[in-house]
């Protein structure tokens, strides 16, 4: 006990060591393994239902193209844009803005495939029901919640459509504007009354209707933006690291998801995946140049 | 000339607390007071988020997801701590001058060293996490890291203090008698300072359980992550589940720490638990600790030491630290004076919440304190105890303790539900967290006053309130506003991280620039951070000569 420093010291540094070489036993191992293809998703909505939504996902791209092909499930947007960058992404499923923030910082990095409704997305601006607004510049002198800084539908494209009606979100409000983080958020936050208005994705509401999880007697949609681009898979430099032609079995593996994979597209809002293209986004793109989000 | 300084000096304490609370109540009307400060259905949530502490939800998944949490809580806590304590130790050992023998090498030394300590605790962990995942990506390394280095700084400091205060005659006798520099550290100083740096350690260690809970804020799982989740499903019943296992565990380890500091003081060996001695049982208990974690971060969590030190790794630090000093670009946001303009008016909104809320600590302690020290509760000094003293006495103390035992960001979090955005939501989720600690380390200054001088006014027939101001208060004033001084130093370290989740000032500003890539804007911040902290850092140094 007397030397309890000295004794705790030797403890941590022969413990290093020792876990130094464990380290050269699992380092070895990793290279007999073959590489896991990894795949991640922004978390815009409720974690555990992306969970299965992705992990079904994943498995099913393992099945049809033979690799082992692992989710990854991140807390924040631009730590998925920064692990897509490091490489340890191989395969996004991407908002508009992340996608375009993700393949600025990759090189030949390629949006492949999205769902139908991708191509003419939509966000709606919601409120609580006893307001009855009628049009989107009724939001002036409300409270109003965006979801994540870095999401397409929850604040861009919301608040490019709020600007075009010439309202300004930094002074029109009640109180400065408020980043609720998710889709989910943004809609619980306006029927809880904590917010009385705010914007999200279409789809993440409608499916929350339909679930019958939000109460429509206390908020409703007042506003339905016009049509955009929005999510879709982006694609790494995958054929570099998993053999030529990897990126085009796993664009296939999307694109042929049909009806035996009906419920993990049920957890994607949609019944299929259909091919896109880098230039479909040059929109958005240019609306976040406008708005000083990607210089 | 004389006579002023005279006054000046011998009413200091007195002009420091005016100042300070002149400043406080100017800070106060930074605050448009008139505007609805609480969303308009913020009542209704405060109601549903205080209903359900009484109705945690305890159901199987939920204690199952809490138990994993807590211990991955747990490990990251004493990974980061651990190599703390080894980075405190040689930078402590080198700061405090000790190795050397020649004057300048030992002043240039001290100096450099203590401006790298200073600099390694001048960043909140928060901070140095986020940049460890863009530099290295998301390994357990980069939240260890992220703990290791603030905790090492301020370890380090304070061990170089302790080193630095050793009484000389043992020393020069070791040293007459030829001992080699590493002999005298080893033999000399170590034995004398061990029992304080132990102390001391085991309180950064409570400190590292709770920054080790949010470090799920960038991607690591653990009690924070789960709170998180809950919280973005407004499930409050299960956001206090976790809440509740976080502060049992803080209230594991305060314990433990205070019956081992009672054990090494008092140099007690027979004290024992369930029979067995309580040093070697703590002893051993540590060691299991450090061994299971180092284990569960290897062998679970896939840490990887050789992946750490790859070509990949140095590339993208490299190409990380170009892009903050924007190598290449034309928009450098640190080299624009609009940028700065706006940086210089959130520093002075950052400034501002941390007076705010280091003035509501204040109140909510002072509100609190005096119920709550044993002396008075019991009766000891002077006034009767009554029946409800000492219901009182245990209620607030477990206020203290679980507000102290949730980490500020967590309370930024629950307080945004009910506030508007902006700084007042971030000083009181501030003040939440510190008003605990505050309130603990004045009620043992209470407890610590000279009983006599109280007793006498007692006894002449004063009653409570006069035997308030005239006894107690300007006994532990000098107490209380160092105290004071030394919470507001941490607060304003702290005030970037409520930032993060919509509690204005810097903060937020570095969380909108960190998703949108721009990193010189995320430079510039820093800067007025770093700049922040160490003009706090002088100026508290100023104060407390003031009233020393």
């Amino acid at each position: 006990m007397k030397k309890i420093v000295t004794l705790l010291i030797i403890a941590l540094m022969v413990f290093s060591l020792a876990a130094c070489s464990n380290d050269e036993s699992t380092n070895s191992d990793d290279n007999n393994k073959e590489k896991v293809f990894k795949i991640g998703g922004i978390p815009d909505q409720n974690a555990s239902k992306l969970n299965r939504r992705f992990e079904d996902l994943a498995k099913y791209i393992g099945e049809e193209t033979g690799l082992t092909v692992e989710y990854v499930p991140t807390v924040d947007y631009s730590a998925l844009v920064t692990a897509f960058e490091r490489g340890e992404i191989h395969l996004g499923w991407f908002g508009g803005l992340t996608g375009v923030q993700a393949r600025n910082v990759v090189d030949g990095a390629e949006a492949i495939a999205q769902r139908p409704r991708d191509e003419e997305f939509h966000s709606v601006f919601i409120a609580q029901k006893d307001l009855e607004l009628k049009k989107l510049t009724d939001v002036k002198g409300l409270s109003f919640t965006f979801g994540s800084e870095s999401s397409t539908s929850g604040h861009l494209m919301p608040r490019h459509f709020l600007i075009e009606e010439g309202l300004d979100p930094k002074s029109d409000f009640d109180g400065q504007v408020n980043f609720s983080g998710s889709h989910d958020k943004t809609w619980k936050l306006v029927e809880s009354g904590a917010f009385q208005t705010g914007a999200l994705n279409e789809a993440v509401w409608e499916s929350a209707v339909e679930e019958g999880k939000v109460d429509l007697d206390k908020v409703s949609v007042f506003y339905t933006t016009p049509a955009y681009y929005d999510y879709n898979w982006t694609i790494n430099n995958v054929d570099k690291d998993f053999g030529k032609g990897t990126k085009e079995e796993v664009k296939e593996a999307l694109l042929s998801v049909g009806e035996d994979q009906k419920e993990i597209m049920e957890l994607f809002e949609a019944d299929k995946f259909i091919e896109t293209k880098n230039e479909n986004y040059e929109a958005i793109k240019s609306v976040a140049k406008k708005l000083g989000i990607i210089k | 000339m004389n006579n002023s300084k005279k006054f000046i000096h011998l009413y200091s304490k007195s002009l420091l607390s005016l100042g300070l609370l002149l400043i406080f109540i100017l800070s106060l009307f930074s605050i448009n007071w008139e505007d609805k400060l609480i969303h308009s259905g913020g009542k209704a949530t405060l109601a549903q988020i205080s209903r359900a502490i009484f109705s945690p939800d305890f159901s199987g998944e939920i204690l199952h997801l809490s138990f994993i949490s807590t211990w991955r809580t747990l490990v990251y806590a004493v990974a980061g701590i651990s190599l703390a304590i080894i980075i405190a130790f040689i930078f402590g050992v080198l700061s405090s001058g000790i190795l050397f023998k020649n004057k300048t090498t030992k002043k240039i030394f001290m100096h450099i060293f203590r401006r790298i300590l200073g600099f390694m605790r001048s960043i909140h962990e928060l901070i140095w996490a986020w940049l460890f995942v863009a530099a290295l990506g998301l390994t357990p390394f980069s939240a260890i890291f992220a703990l290791a280095i603030p905790y090492g700084g301020t370890l380090g400091r304070i061990f170089s203090d302790m080193l630095k205060d050793v009484s000389n005659k043992p020393i020069e006798a070791l040293d007459s008698s030829g001992a080699s520099n590493f002999q005298i550290l080893f033999y000399g100083y170590l034995p004398m300072v061990k029992l304080d740096m132990i102390s001391y350690t085991m309180y950064r260690f409570e400190c590292a359980v709770r920054s080790s809970a949010i470090m799920s804020f960038i991607g690591l799982g653990g009690l924070g992550y789960q709170i998180q989740l809950s919280l973005a499903d407004l499930a409050y019943n299960e956001v206090w589940t976790f809440i509740f296992f976080l502060v049992s565990l803080v209230i594991f380890i305060d314990l433990w720490s205070n019956i081992l500091r009672n054990i090494l003081i008092k140099d007690n060996n027979k004290s024992s638990i369930f029979g067995l001695n309580f040093k070697k049982l703590s002893f051993l208990l540590i060691l299991t600790l450090l061994i299971s974690s180092w284990w569960f971060i290897f062998k679970i969590e896939g840490a990887d030491i050789f992946s750490f030190f790859s070509e990949k790794n140095y590339y993208y630090t490299k190409k990380f630290l170009s892009e903050l000093i924007g190598i290449g670009r034309d928009d450098i946001a640190y080299l624009n004076l609009f940028h700065w303009k706006n940086a210089l008016v959130l520093t002075l909104q950052t400034l501002n919440m941390s007076i705010l809320a280091i003035g509501f600590s204040t109140i909510g302690m002072l509100i609190t304190v005096i119920p709550v020290a044993r002396n008075i509760s019991d009766g000891s000094l002077g006034r009767t105890a009554k029946w409800y003293n000492r219901i009182l006495f245990s209620i607030i103390r477990f206020i203290y303790i679980f507000s102290r035992a949730v980490p500020e960001l967590i309370w930024a979090m629950i307080v945004i539900f009910v506030f508007k955005p902006g700084i007042l939501p971030g000083a009181i989720a501030l003040a939440l967290h510190n008003f605990g600690i505050l309130g603990k380390l004045s009620a043992e200054a209470i407890e610590g006053i000279d009983a006599r001088p109280i007793k006498n006014l007692s006894t002449s027939g004063a009653n409570s309130p006069e035997q308030l101001f005239y006894g107690i208060i300007p006994d532990i004033m000098k107490k209380f506003i160092t105290y004071i001084i030394y919470r507001w130093e941490v607060i304003l370290r702290t005030t970037i991280i409520v930032g993060f989740v919509g509690a204005g000032g810097l903060g937020h500003q570095f969380k909108l620039s960190m998703s949108y890539f721009h990193y010189t804007e995320i430079t510039l911040i820093l800067v007025c951070y770093i700049l922040l902290v160490w003009f706090a850092d002088i100026l508290s140094d100023k104060m407390r000569e003031i009233i020393k």
